[in-house]
This record gives structure tokens, sequence and C-alpha cells, in this order.
């Protein structure tokens, strides 16, 4: 912004190496007041490291940062926090036992005059915050029991009670839905009216195009472009942060769909645990070579349904579910593998991959029984199997024996994958597979779906992202509480029709409303 | 962040492979540290190092025998990211048990043992049921397990210590079970020693070659994605407990055997030696990472540190102190450990 807004942070010629690994090298990094300066680039291009130095979480090797003209040099994060840098973590750092008011005064909670904490204050305090901040909750209620997007909106509530002059958002908007997002665009708005700087780091082209001022991307660890992201394209953000044009960013449908490989009758999980959406009367079939995607909000009931069908969820169910015709009661994952599914589940550092141990324990381990004889395993048959998905699926690492946790997020989604690819299932599910996955893996990652379902494999796939169901499925179910409301031709659908089909119409009205009405033109556009 | 290992990345990923090596086998630079240090200290008798002679050197084995076959066991619990504390109690039950047997029932040493061996698996695999079928947590079930197994022992034996006579009448045991004891193997090698050996060997080629400890370590590394790569987890789990109570059972036999009686408080605070033992041997508690060959490196470690300790005197307080210093500062190096 030219109207004024100062400088409040200044990096330059930041450089920082990790073993040989240069993360950054001579990076330049401005924040101004009362702006949103996204930050863009694959995962490992040095984004979180540049982050980190600023919120003092680790010490750049060479370069100044900083702050109002005077150079600062932070020893640790509340270093940072008290001179006016707080960061919002991609991994939600709440305590899940706490309340919300504990969590969001957590280690300075307002005391009394006894020296007792002061409670009345903090929730008074909260309720103030969670207004700004768009959501109801009772301040009392522990962390646990509330949704992740709801979590996300506590830390954001949390970052504004710091009253931050610099603000630095790690992709806020993964687990939100789209009305919450809008309410976080709307806070974002306020901050920036209140002159707070806000570093934007989001793989969402279309939020960085609606809120940001400046786009700065980077790659190597070095910056390579700064756009201005209202006249940027995807294509060209896309371009810059891989180094080469990304040509289709989803797949190719060509793909003729065969026979039904799975068909699901009016499944409903008869006793519905706390906290979960299960299944209520789900009917869908899935062909060979088809690609069908699972829409619906947070809480629709996605994660649930793939769950009973993979056998991991509740055993407990009536309906039925046939796979090639043939009726299956999947009593575990384990019998599910064998009746031909595999399961990419929804978040791969808690349910998809041992992170310290090998990329070669994690990839072959749905098959190590099978090419093991007489219950020994057998190496060289394991590692041409590793080697073949890491060629196949193009995983960037240096040997087979890395640890898993070592790889960037796409890698790491790609031995998930590659591991369910490995035990040659008729039938994929998919839990948003492409979630905190860069675009370049990302694109690649839609290829391989498209190449599984070219050789036959039928692919059930929930996401909440919009322009995934569109772009790569053939058709969305889309499930509202449990149940299917729509099914849609993405042929012959917009983003719009299936955002609409999820809300449901007096939830959608109301989206339409706001997207004519001032709420949106604030998060937009801001106060110009 | 998150490095990416492009080719220009994977030669320093090496040089931390090097590191990585020293770490998981910490326990054996560590047992040739505190070896060379027992040589350094060891008192001499006739221009001879008492410490070196083989008859000191093969009672160390023999010490250690004991708690480390448990270790083993403990090794494969804590592997799962579980905990067994119940496994010196299951060695008192089954010294109660074989000297009952043998003595008071006039078991042949065959059956006797055999009998004390499934009572280990089987209360092993009861443990490994109601943590992993009913989903109660290991550390709780097992210190029932603990109650449980030193009540029977005390029932089995009317509270008093059954002492193993050798002789061909009623009441006698069979002479063969003396061979725990007295007996050497190439009248060199004590038994338990060779047991512990065999023990030892092929548990280590076990959880390197089979599918059942990929799962082992698979469970340990992220019990969720285990479950959902098709690992049979209960299952996995209830074995594995079950492993541990059976060679809880056999230490059991051999200390029987070793003591010539057996008492129902034998065994107590077995299970925090062996969980020493596993701990100073480089396996993380957090499960999913470790070695037995660290587990007997830590448990020899551990004994002959007691050994040098004995030999030259030292108060067996301090002694104990001394102990618990090089446990914290084993599980001060993990966590050095590049990761």
């Amino acid at each position: 912004m030219d109207d004024g807004g100062g400088l409040l942070v200044e990096m330059l010629g930041i450089g920082k190496a990790y073993g040989g690994v240069q993360a950054c090298s001579d990076v330049t990094f401005t924040v101004r007041a009362g702006e949103v300066h996204a930050l863009l680039g694959e995962n490992g291009a040095g984004k979180s490291t540049l982050m980190r130095i600023l919120s003092g979480d680790v010490a750049a090797d060479t370069g100044t940062v900083s702050l109002d003209g005077r150079p600062v040099r932070f020893s640790s994060p509340v270093d940072a926090q008290r001179a006016g840098i707080a960061m919002i973590h991609q991994e939600l750092d709440l305590v899940p036992g706490l309340s919300v008011a504990d969590n969001i005064f957590l280690g300075r909670e307002p005391r009394t005059r006894l020296g007792t904490v002061d409670r009345r204050r903090a929730h008074r305090e909260t309720r103030e915050l969670l207004r700004r901040t768009g959501i109801a909750l009772d301040p009392r209620r522990p962390v646990g029991e509330l949704r992740t997007g709801e979590q996300q909106l506590v830390v954001i509530a949390k970052a504004l009670s710091l009253e931050a002059r610099v603000l630095i958002m790690d992709e806020p908007t993964s687990a939100l839905s789209p009305v919450e997002v809008e309410q976080m665009f709307t806070v974002i708005a306020e901050l920036r009216r209140a002159g707070t700087g806000i570093v934007y780091i989001s793989h969402r082209m279309e939020e960085i195009g609606r809120i940001a001022d400046r786009a700065t991307v980077l790659r190597n660890g070095a910056v390579v472009a700064e756009f201005d992201p209202r006249a940027m394209t995807a294509a060209q953000a896309a371009e810059a942060m891989v180094g080469r044009s990304v040509q289709t960013l989803f797949r190719n449908r060509s793909a003729e769909a065969g026979d039904e490989v799975l068909r699901v009758v009016d499944l409903a999980v008869r006793r519905a645990r706390p906290g979960r959406r299960e299944p209520d009367g789900v009917s869908l079939t899935v062909r060979r070579g088809e690609v069908v995607g699972l829409g619906g909000l947070l809480g629709s009931g996605r994660t649930e349904l793939l769950e009973t069908l993979f056998g991991a969820g509740s055993r407990q169910w009536r309906g039925e579910i046939l796979l090639d015709g043939q009726r299956v009661r999947p009593r575990s994952p384990r019998q599910a593998l064998r009746l031909g599914m595999a399961f990419v589940p929804e978040d791969r550092r808690v349910a998809g991959l041992a992170v310290d141990h090998s990329v070669h324990a994690n990839a072959v381990l749905s098959i190590v029984e099978r090419l093991a004889l007489l219950g020994v395993v057998r190496r060289s048959r394991e590692t041409g199997a590793v080697r073949r998905i890491v060629r196949e699926l193009a995983i960037k690492l240096g040997s087979i024996r890395d640890l898993v946790g070592t790889l960037s997020g796409g890698n790491q989604q790609k031995v998930v994958f590659g591991r369910a690819l490995l035990s040659e299932p008729r039938l994929l599910l998919l839990d948003e597979p492409t979630r905190g996955v860069d675009i370049g893996a990302k694109s690649e990652i839609y290829q391989l779906l498209g190449k599984a379902a070219a050789e036959g494999i039928g692919v059930l796939l929930a996401s909440s992202e919009l322009a995934e169901l569109v772009g790569v499925c053939d058709r969305v179910v889309v499930l509202r509480a449990g149940r299917v409301v729509r099914e849609l031709d993405t042929h012959a659908v917009s983003e719009a029709d299936l955002l609409a089909a999820s809300m449901g119409a007096g939830i959608a009205a109301q989206a339409v409303e706001a997207e004519n009405g001032e709420l949106v033109d604030v998060a937009v556009r801001g106060d110009k | 962040m998150t490095d990416q290992l492009t080719p220009e990345a994977a030669a320093p990923a090496r040089s931390a492979g090097v590191a990585e090596t020293l770490f998981r086998f910490q326990s054996l630079f560590g047992l040739v540290a505190v070896f060379i240090a027992a040589i350094v200290f060891s008192p001499s008798r006739g221009g001879e190092l008492l410490f070196l002679s083989s008859e000191n050197l093969f009672n160390v084995v023999r010490a250690v025998s004991e708690i480390g076959i448990i270790a083993v066991g403990m090794t494969f619990v804590i592997l799962i990211g579980g905990i067994d504390l119940s496994v010196g109690a299951v060695l008192g039950l089954a010294a109660v048990g074989s000297a009952v047997l043998l003595v008071e029932n006039d078991y042949g040493v065959l059956p006797a043992v055999l009998l004390v061996l499934l009572a280990g698996l089987v209360f092993g695999l009861l443990q490994g049921i109601a943590s992993a079928l009913l989903g109660i947590q290991a550390f709780i079930v097992t210190l029932a397990g603990l109650q449980i197994a030193r009540g029977l022992a005390r029932i089995v034996s009317g509270g008093q210590g059954v002492a193993i006579a050798y002789g061909e009448g009623p009441g006698e045991a069979p002479v063969t079970f003396s061979l725990l004891g007295e007996r050497t193997f190439n009248g060199l090698v004590p038994i338990p020693a060779v047991i512990f050996i065999v023990v030892a060997v092929l548990a280590i080629v076990f959880l390197r070659v089979s599918a059942f400890a990929r799962h082992v370590y698979a469970i340990g590394g992220n019990e969720k994605a285990a479950r959902l790569s098709g690992v049979p987890v209960v299952r996995v789990k209830v074995i594995v407990f079950g492993i541990c109570g059976l060679l809880a059972a056999l230490a059991g036999i051999i200390h029987a055997g070793q003591l010539n009686q057996g008492s129902p408080n034998d065994g107590s605070g077995y299970e925090l030696d062996a969980i020493a033992a596993v701990v100073v041997g480089g396996t993380a508690l957090s499960g999913g990472r470790g070695s037995v060959v660290g587990t007997v490196a830590g448990a020899l470690l551990l004994g002959v540190l007691n050994n040098i300790l004995a030999l030259n005197n030292v108060d067996p307080n301090v002694q104990l102190l001394i102990k618990g210093l090089v446990i914290v500062a084993a599980a001060g190096l993990q966590r050095l450990r590049p990761s």
C-alpha cells in the first residue's frame, strides 16, 4: 500500500543453512503497516524457515532483521512476541484439555488481587475476542471438543489478543469451511485497518488474489518473483513457484468408465459416536476407471463414510456394500485391503506415516506379508517394489532408506499414495489427498490419479477443495449431515453450484447475500 | 522446514547417516567404554586383573542372564509403544511354580518347565488382550498384572520360600534341574548365560528378518497408520505381550535353578532393571525405534558396571547412585540424536 503504510519489518540478505542444505539465501523481505503480504512457494522453498527466523524460532546465519528501522535479534518466539511479532502455525498449538479462554490466555492469565486467575475477566475478554473473530463459542468449552475449523478461529482470536503488529499466518484456511474462510477474511480486513502487517502463507491462489496486496515467491531458498496478486494468474504463480510451466493442473479426463466396482446401498451407522457425523442412509456407486468426488462441508460425514467403507470406522451399520457385485462387510482395514480396497487417510502425519521410519518401511507395509516367504521378509523383492513406486510416482529422495519425515509434504503424500497402489486395489479411497501439498506435487498427484483410473481402478475422493472436485472428478456426490443431498455431473457444474449444494438452501442464501453485501466487500479489498 | 532431498543434498544426508549409526549403537560404544574403565579400575591379585579372568567375565554374563532375558521380551513390548511392569512378579511366580511342581508335585523337569513356560505365555497373552482389545493402557494392565502374579505366587507357595532339594525320592527334584545352577557348558560357560545368548540371538534374527517384526516396528512408529495399512494391530500386540510373559517365566525357571529355591518375592524390582537395560540400549520408550542388540549391550553394560563396583567394594548405596547416573546419561545422549 502506498497510502503511508510505514515499513514495519525489513529482512535483508537473510541466509540460513541446515547441514548442507541452503534453506534461505540472500532473501530480502519486507512488511509494511496495514498490508497483507502473501508468501508463496513450494514446500521446501524456504517459506517456513524465513518466517521462523522472523518469529524468533531460529537464528539466521547471515543478514539482518529490522523492526521499525532498528535492527533486532530475537532469541525465542516469546522474545519476538514481546516485540509485537506473532505467528499462527499450521499445526495448531492448542491444549485440547483446556477451555477456549484458558488457551487464549495461557501463560499470561489475568489475575485477581489475590493472585488467583481472574476467570470472569478471562471469559469476558474471550467472548469479545471471539465476537471479533466471528464465531459464537462458549469460552468454557474444552478446545478438544471443537471442530478443526473452530480451533483455527480460536488460534486467530488468540493472535488478536496478543495485539501483534506483525502477524504471520501459515496456511490459516487449510482447515476452514467456505463460510469460516469468509469470517477469517473479515478479521484480516479489520486487522489491516488497524495497521497490522500480515504475512500470509497459502497454497490457494484464489485467496491470495482476493486479500493480498503484494506477493513474493520463493524457490529453492531465494526470491524469484514479486507480483501484484490482483494481476497474477494462477498459472503464472504456479510457474514461478515450480520453475517451469505447469501445463495442466488437473487431470485429463478421457477414461471410459467400466463396470460398477462399488455400490453402496442405504448405508447407515446404527449409533453415532459423539463428535462424529456417521453415514445416515448413503447410497452411491463408483465404476471402474471413474473418479467420484465426495463433497460437502467440514463435518458433513465424508471421512466417516470412507472409514466405514474401509472397516476403520463403526462396524455397527446396516445397508449394503457391494464390491464387484459381491456383498462385503469389512470388519477391519486389513480385511478391506484383502477385498481390494486401499485408503489414503486425511492427515498423513497422524494416520498415514511413521515419520521416523524409512521410506522403504512405510511404503511396503501393506504388502510385507505378501512378499514374505514363510514369514521371512524378502528384502530384494521389497526394494524392487519400493523403487518402482518411487520411479512411477517421481518421489524425490536421496535413498529409499531416508526417513519419511525428511521428505517434503508432497513427497510424503506420494509415499502414502504409493503404499496404497502397491496393494493393487480395485477401489481407491482418498481423503483430502492434496492437503498441505504444494502446487507442483498437487498437479503430479492429479496425474497419478488419472493414471490409476485409466488402469481401471475406481476412485472415491473426498475433498473440501471445490476446484479439486470440479477439476478432477467425473461426478461429485455431495453429503450433508451424513446424507447424500445431491449428485452432480462435473462436466456441467461450477464451483458455485457445488458450494450451494454443500451448504443447503438456507446457508447458501446467506452466503449469496454476503457475496453482494459489505461483509465480503470489506474482506476482499479492505478499507480502500 | 522440510528439507527437499535433491541429489545435492544427498551428501550431508549420508554424513548424518554416520551420526545416526553412532547413536543407534550407542550402547555398544558405551559397553566398550565401561569395559575399558573396568579394566583400568580392576583390582589385581598375583599380577592378574581380577576383572579380566574368564571366570569373572562369565559370572558377569551369568549375573545379567535373568535380567537380560526379561529385557529382550521388554524390548518387544516397548517397541510397540507399551510397557510391561509385571515381568518381575511373573519371574517370581515362575520360580515358585517350578519349585512347587518339582518338589511338592514330583513333576519331571520337562513337564514342569513346559507347564511354567505355558503359564507365563498365557499370563502375557491375557495382559495383551486386556490392553489391546479392551483398550486399557499397558501401564495399568501390567501394574495390575504385577499384583496378581505376586498374589498367585504367595498363594501357590503358602507365602514361604520353597527349597529345592535334589535326589530320586519323593519331595526331591530331579538332578537335571540343578544344571541351571552349578553346571557349566563346556566346563566354563554357565548354562544360564548359554540360554541368554541363545534367546538374544533368536530375538535379534527374528526382529531382523520376520514380517511380524515389521508390524511390531510399524505399530510403535504410528499405530493408526499401521492399522490403516492392514497391520493386525490387536493380534500383534497380544502376541508381543505373550512373548514377554514367556521370557519372564523362562527367567523365573533359571532363577529357581540358580538359587535352588523359589520364593514368592523373587524378582521384585526386576522390571525396572529390565526397562533400564532397554533404555540404556537406545530403544525409544515411545516405541518404533530400537533393537535387541542394543538391549543386550545395555544389560551387559549395567552388569559390567555392577561387577566392577562390587570388585572394588564400593558401598552398595553408592553403586545405586552411579547406576542411576549412567541411565540418565544414556537417555540424555539419545536426546541429542539427530532426527
